[in-house]
């Protein structure tokens, strides 16, 4: 069953990666690069946004904007 | 006691560091207010409290630190 | 072994070429909310995401209890003749001595603290070079490595004590 969720949560982390638009999230700041860099590793949506500086509503827009899935 | 005493010189010795290795030219180069919380940093050690008066984040206080050759002790 | 640190510990330490060497003697490092805030640079920022991400790094919410010591603190050390601490470093300080963590600070305030008034241990980049030489896995002159790449400056008697026990 570890297994199993070790597999899902690295297929999600791939199409983050994958779909993020790398470009735009180049060329933001350094806390909102960081933060939406370690969204794309974690998908931890709340400690992303601590990371950010900005409510978890803001940055879940701003992912939307940089083009990472949510993967469930 | 003994302890204490250390404590005590061991700030005499970071504020006489301070004082003694600050580059002056940098601090005089900067403006007002930074300069004024170098100067209160240089004196106290207070880092946060210097940074308030500064005006600045703390990485970016401390960096001008780093220029200024004033040591976070 | 957990640690908790205050900004004044990260900024430096993220400079250090071997700074990830600080996961093999803490099992995880929490980082308060707040200290989350002040840091602004690109290194320590990526760093931190890094080793969140990587589960080394956790972040430690601001919690009543612990906001309510601290302030206890920060008065405490207003009272003695050492300089006073300020709220960030005494809600690590606050925190170490309830769960057994080691605070990490640069903050000398913070460090004559665990002599006067709480049972916490206050680690500076000091302690943390000493305990990794302990180990084998930092060479002697690491110290002046340290000093060289964060521009941090030790003390000449700590210095001093670091030489008169060379590995």
């Amino acid at each position: 069953m570890e297994e199993h969720l070790k597999d899902r949560e690295r297929e999600a982390r791939e199409l983050r990666r994958r779909e993020a638009d790398w470009n735009y999230i180049n060329s933001l700041p350094p806390r909102l690069r960081a933060a939406l860099v370690f969204y794309i590793e974690t998908g931890d949506l709340y400690v992303a946004a601590k990371i950010a500086g900005l409510r978890v509503e803001e940055f879940n827009e701003l992912r939307i904007r940089a083009g990472i899935p949510h993967v469930n | 006691m003994e302890r204490l005493q250390e404590l005590i010189d061991r700030e005499r010795e970071a504020r006489e560091l301070r004082r003694r290795e600050a580059d002056w030219n940098y601090i005089n180069s900067l403006p007002p207010r930074v300069r004024a919380a170098i100067k209160l940093f240089i004196e106290t050690g207070n880092l946060r409290l210097s940074q308030k008066v500064s005006g600045l984040g703390l990485e970016e206080f401390v960096e001008h630190l780093r220029r200024a050759n004033v040591w976070v002790t | 072994m957990e640690a908790i640190a205050d900004t004044s510990f990260l900024v430096d330490w993220a400079r250090f070429s071997h700074r990830d060497l600080l996961f093999r003697v803490f099992r995880v490092v929490w980082i308060p909310e707040d200290v989350l805030n002040e840091v602004q640079s690109e290194r320590t920022l990526m760093w931190i995401a890094d080793r969140l991400a990587s589960g080394d790094m956790s972040l430690f919410p601001l919690l009543p209890e612990y906001r309510d010591r601290a302030l206890r603190l920060v008065e405490l050390s207003r009272r003695g003749p050492t300089r006073g601490l300020d709220f960030p470093e005494a809600y690590c300080i606050a925190v170490a001595e309830d769960r057994g963590y080691i605070a990490l600070s640069e903050n000398g305030a913070a460090y004559a603290a665990q002599f006067l008034y709480t049972t916490a241990r206050v680690w500076r980049a000091y302690e943390v070079l000493w305990e990794l030489r302990s180990r084998g896995l930092v060479p002697d002159d690491a110290i002046f490595t340290y000093q060289e790449e964060t521009k941090h400056k030790f003390p000449q008697r700590d210095i001093q004590r670091w030489r008169d026990c060379r590995s």
